[in-house]
């Protein structure tokens, strides 16, 4: 751009300016504070979806790096993206069918105040994730019983074979917590802790952790800080605070950037990454297990026509799904087959999901609609993943329009999207889902067709019970029974079934853009803890 | 507000020139500036009524390629989806210009009709009255109007309500004082002395003497409702895409911001039939109602 | 006198409590169910969470019922607890209050020196260029809608120039000063620390431009018209026909005389201040009531909605009371109602 010529020395003096403040106001902070310790802080320009800070309530996607980076969960996964490794738990073992999982805790680990970890802190921070009954409470289905049989080890024993329970724990949802101060505060792991378990606001500013660092500031709208924790059982982290400061959208994350006010922003989208031009900022496009997907509530009170099975077929085939991807991310996204981010168990081999509007009409002239009709899309108005909502769904307008389907957009906010979708239902609805841990089972929990699951309900199971597709519950049952190949195989018949239900149709896999200063070393994207925060240091 | 009684300015009664002609003096004695504001106004409202045979790309319909900067066959450029800025700018103008008049319309029939109850009745009626007025003026406009339509649901129509609900009081506080004012007045007392009924007191020998203020109010008023409808917009509380509203095209255009002329359009719009309005608003005034100047 | 005081005094109370009643019944009027803001997602099918819930949130009760808590609690300065952040709403203000007092302070700042100056320099000049000018700069302030002028200005001195720090009130590596005040300026100052005052300042420049721009046209259009009114009396003529200058009669004689109706404009541009704020402070993630109002109606966190929304109507209250006091001062003739 021509104006950059001007803008460069302008812009050089008043960085030169703002490095002589920060020079100065560090001058006065070091002295002021005598460490020990070297003292660097990583800021993260995020845009920070914060609902509690309590591993037991909280539930989003800066949660997961947070309680992460705060609280050990008993095991983590190692930068494949595949391998379930030791964290809090030395070691383990499991009995043949996946149901009584033994662990051995790491008889160095301490928390924050020096205490030891042990069996009774994971057992009461399990029983109370599961008595919470909150967003994460899932993480403990199927949990039949919890055993302290030494002080450092624990046995868990499930109702059912789960031969992907190993990677449930390593969620930071299911990082344990240090019982005796928790407590003190109000904490409780009772059967009726969702009624008087009254510390929540507590974890909102202190933290009771054995991970890397431990919160010291949480100001909604603001910041979010984190120190370092100086009792560390593990490998110390080279920052010295971690700081994720509240930026709302891509351009100012990008700006940050290049001025050095941030070391790593995760959030940039496409139009914006190709943008940053300084050498000072590095960029990595790399594939992302987060999607966005369109739902059709078969059961919808509003529905002009039913959605049987052809129609949502046509629907599914009337999307221009390379389009889609260079609509919302400017062609840096991958297509995706079903609700099963690709990558994970079972989603090798499906087949691509392609626009065909010549079967779309025939099926519609099948289904008594030749001429299309009118169909109301409720959702929620959001930016995710570099992903414009509204954009998607302007698309999903158009291409739907060329079979006949005049779709009404209704952008919405959350909660209103949230009660409509959950009472009367919405014919047509697009949200996002992004991996709680590594794990193909979520998926077939939370989308299936299968009774009882949350998108069975919201398409409406109770009004259209034909929508219940009885061969996937026992597919699932099959995949948590078996592992390896076997496991593998069951995961696709079902992907197969998911895929043919036409509920959830994917439009896109938005890639993950990771910028970071070019000093920044050791960003990584994790499916279980999305950015682990203590890996990542400064080069010297 | 200050709820000040305004002098009236009318032409006396007893001479009474054709309404065009009178019409045509009060635009000769408009000044400059306010003859630019009409001119701009006017644009505006013919861009409303007719910009759909101007030939222009299609407000939804992509365009082009996708973010092109301005050109000469995009003159401000394309949106993220490749869709004509200039073309949508233009057709904003058949939201904003009609959600501008419907709100200051409903906002000054409502207000005057309780506001000449108020002061006409007088009493307990009026009491009610005024204090729903008080009440009503005591929220910041844009929390009110938030909170309305956050609770109606997104949407351009619920945030016109929401903005009748806030616009109503001013008028309903201007015409009580003038009410109360003619009232007191001889050929009033006259009428209601030759036994003519309230409603003929009220409707012929009262209202037609109460306008002027309000009039001059409500031209001013037109540019804060396109504003607060935008801001509404922008905030996701008010028109939904793809609507190409104003407010919620500078929403799109914020979050990609190194692409301005996504959001230079409808912001210039704005800026311009907003400046119309005062302009207009402030030579209005003049005319009418020289005391305040 | 008194008595007009009085009864403007009593009636805030009165009409914040009236505030209050038309607000918590609006949000009863909503087609989202509070419960959805509530229940965990995952949870929204367990009769049992659901059922404890709503009698944790008190949504078991009648609506009669919840007004009288509602208010009873309001009364003990209890505003309830945010659904979104599950933090009673008077700490959530309490955080966020000092964050808005600051850029409006610094917002009238600027509306006022520079109203001001506009004004003087519009009277001085009447119907010549500097007064079309004038007039003009600040008409085009009060069109501009502050969501678009705010990006404008952050692209072209944040991003292309980077003259000034983008949104935020202080770096990101910086520590907020000890929390005396609140406003990060004066508290940077009075803990000694220049370089994260001029920091905070660097921070607070664009936004507070911003949103004093928007009110600058209505002081400019008052500075010139009191000034002229003032300029046409017999006194300023006694002033310059003793041969006073023309910047002394202006300075001196002129516009002392028209401050005094200035000063009651500045109490009432507080309002548009406050509007601003809301749209201001969501261009430039400013931590203040503004971002806060505007998450929680998207959000339909109606404790929180109601809450922001008394202490708006508060805060506007007691602005346009020191408007009517000030102008009562000013006018001891003005009859007051």
């Amino acid at each position: 751009m021509a104006y950059d010529v001007l803008a460069r020395p302008l812009r050089l003096m008043g960085s030169t300016a703002l490095a002589l403040t920060l020079a100065a106001s560090l001058a006065t902070s070091l002295s002021s504070a005598a460490s020990a310790q070297e003292k660097d802080t990583l800021v993260i320009a995020r845009s920070m979806d914060v609902n509690a800070l309590d591993p037991a309530r909280a539930f989003c996607d800066t949660c997961q790096i947070v309680l992460t980076s705060i609280y050990d969960p008993l095991t983590t996964l190692a930068p494949d993206n595949k391998t379930i490794v030791p964290r809090l738990a030395k070691s383990w073992e499991a009995n043949e069918n996946q149901t009584v999982f033994t662990f051995h805790i790491d008889p160095t680990a301490v928390f924050a105040d020096g205490s030891p970890v042990e069996g009774k802190d994971v057992k009461w921070s399990f029983e109370r994730l599961k008595n919470m009954k909150g967003n994460p409470s899932f993480f403990m289905d199927g949990v039949k019983s919890i055993e302290v049989t030494d002080p450092k080890t624990v046995v868990i024993t499930l109702d059912a074979s789960n031969s992907e329970f190993l990677n449930k724990l390593s969620a930071g949802f299911t990082g344990v917590i240090n019982s005796d101060v928790a407590i003190a505060q109000g904490a409780t792991a009772d059967a009726d802790a969702d009624k008087t378990d009254k510390a929540e606001a507590w974890f909102l500013t202190h933290s009771a952790g054995s991970g890397p660092f431990a919160l010291s500031a949480y100001r909604p709208d603001d910041e979010l800080r984190l120190t370092r924790n100086e009792a560390y059982w593990g490998k110390k982290p080279a920052f010295s605070e971690v700081v994720f400061r509240q930026t709302k959208d891509s351009v100012a994350q990008a700006q940050m950037l290049e001025s050095g006010a941030a070391d790593i922003a995760m959030q940039i989208d496409m139009d914006t990454a190709g943008s940053l031009a300084s050498p000072q900022v590095k960029t990595e496009i790399i594939p992302s297990y987060n999607f966005l997907y369109i739902a059709l509530g078969a059961g919808a009170k509003s529905n002009t026509v039913p959605l049987t099975p052809d129609v949502r077929k046509a629907i599914a085939l009337a999307i221009d799904y390379e389009g889609m991807i260079d609509f919302t991310v400017g062609g840096k996204g991958k297509k995706q087959s079903t609700a099963i981010p690709n990558g994970f168990s079972g989603t090798e081999g499906l087949p691509e999901r392609k626009e065909n509007l010549a079967e779309a009409k025939e099926l519609l002239k099948k289904a008594g609609v030749p001429d299309g009709f009118e169909i109301e899309a409720v959702y929620p108005n959001d930016n995710i993943y570099g992903v414009d909502i509204n954009l998607m769904m302007q698309k999903v307008q158009q291409d739907l329009a060329r079979i006949g389907v005049k779709v009404s957009l209704k952008p919405s906010t959350y909660p209103v999207w949230r009660t409509q979708v959950n009472g009367d239902g919405i014919p047509l609805t697009a949200v996002y889902y992004a991996p709680d841990y590594y794990g193909t089972g979520q998926y077939a929990d939370y989308f299936a067709m299968m009774p009882g699951t949350s998108w069975s309900k919201r398409a409406g199971a109770a009004n259209n019970p034909a929508i219940i597709n009885s061969k996937e519950a026992p597919l699932l049952a099959k995949a948590l029974a078996s592992a390896g190949a076997d496991q593998e195989k069951a995961f696709h018949e079902l992907a197969l079934e998911m895929m043919a239900d036409n509920i959830i149709i994917p439009m896109v896999s938005p890639d993950l853009v990771l910028a970071h200063r070019a000093d920044i070393e050791g960003v990584r994207y994790s499916a279980c803890c999305n950015l682990p925060v203590a890996e990542i240091s400064r080069k010297k | 507000m200050t709820d000040r009684t305004l002098d009236m300015a009318l032409p006396a009664a007893n001479s009474r020139p054709s309404a065009a002609a009178r019409a045509l003096a009060a635009l000769r004695r408009l000044p400059a500036p306010a003859l630019f504001g009409g001119a701009v106004v006017l644009f505006w409202v013919i861009a409303a009524l007719t910009v759909q045979y101007w030939g222009l790309p299609e407000p939804l319909q992509i365009a082009g390629k996708r973010l092109q900067a301005p050109s000469l066959s995009h003159w401000l450029g394309t949106d993220a989806l490749g869709r004509d800025v200039l073309s949508r700018t233009l057709h904003g103008a058949v939201f904003s210009v009609p959600v501008a008049i419907g709100v200051v319309a409903a906002g000054v029939a409502i207000g005057a009709a309780l506001g000449a109850i108020a002061g006409y009745v007088g009493g307990v009626v009026d009491g009610l009255i005024m204090r729903l007025v008080d009440v009503t003026v005591a929220f910041p406009p844009i929390l009110l109007a938030m909170t309305v339509a956050a609770i109606l649901g997104p949407g351009l129509v619920n945030a016109a309500f929401a903005m009748v609900i806030v616009w109503w009081p001013i008028y309903a506080r201007l015409m009580r004082a003038q009410v109360l004012e003619v009232r007191e007045r001889e050929h009033v007392e006259a009428a209601v002395a030759g036994g003519a009924g309230h409603t003929r007191v009220l409707c012929v020998h009262i209202l037609p003497l109460c306008w002027t203020p309000i009039l001059v109010n409500a031209t001013m008023d037109f540019g804060q409702v396109v504003l607060l409808a935008a801001s509404l917009s922008f905030i996701g509380l008010g028109a939904s895409p793809p609507t190409p509203e104003w407010g919620s095209m500078i929403s799109e255009g914020a979050s990609r911001f190194y692409n301005w002329w996504v959001a230079f359009g409808p912001g210039m719009a704005i800026l311009t039939l907003v400046l119309g309005f005062s302009f207009l608003g402030d030579g209005l005034r003049d005319l009418l109602d020289p005391r305040s100047s | 006198m008194l008595r007009f005081v009085l009864r403007r005094v009593i009636a805030t109370p009165l009409l914040l409590l009236g505030v209050a009643t038309v607000a918590f019944f609006l949000s009863q009027m909503t087609k989202g169910d509070p419960l959805s803001a509530i229940v965990p997602e995952r949870q929204m099918n367990n009769p049992e969470v659901v059922a404890a819930a709503k009698q944790k949130w008190g949504l078991d009760k009648s609506l009669p019922e919840r007004y009288a808590l509602y208010i009873g609690n309001l009364v003990q300065g209890d505003l309830g607890t945010s659904f979104s952040t599950r933090r009673p709403v008077s700490a959530d203000l309490a955080d966020r209050l000092p964050a808005t007092f600051e850029l409006v302070l610094a917002a009238m700042s600027f509306a006022t020196l520079f109203g001001i100056t506009l004004g003087v320099v519009a009277a001085r000049y009447r119907d010549r260029a500097a007064d079309y000018l004038a007039r003009m700069f600040a008409l085009i302030g009060s069109s501009l809608p502050v969501f678009w002028s705010g990006l404008l200005l952050l692209f072209v001195f944040s991003v292309q120039l980077g003259w000034l720090p983008g949104p935020g009130r202080l770096d990101a590596r910086s520590v907020a000063p000890p929390g005396i005040t609140g406003l990060y300026t004066i508290d940077a100052l009075l803990a000694g620390n220049l370089p994260l005052f001029v920091e905070a300042l660097h921070h607070l420049l664009l936004p507070a431009v911003v949103l004093g721009w928007s009110v600058v046209g209505v002081i400019v259009r008052l500075v010139r018209s009191s000034l002229l009114e003032v300029l046409g009396q017999d006194y300023i003529r006694t002033a310059r026909a003793k041969g006073a200058g023309e910047k002394r009669v202006m300075l001196h004689h002129a516009l002392r005389n028209a401050l005094i109706p200035t000063l009651t404009i500045i109490g009432f541009s507080f309002a548009y201040l406050i509007t601003g704020a809301v749209l201001t402070e969501t261009v430039f993630s400013w931590p203040g009531i503004g971002s806060y109002a505007v998450s929680s109606a998207r959000s339909l966190d109606f404790p929180a909605i109601i809450g922001v929304t008394l202490v708006g109507s508060l805060a506007f209250l007691l602005a346009n009371l020191a408007t009517d006091l000030a102008y009562a001062l000013a006018n001891p003739r003005v009859k007051l109602q």
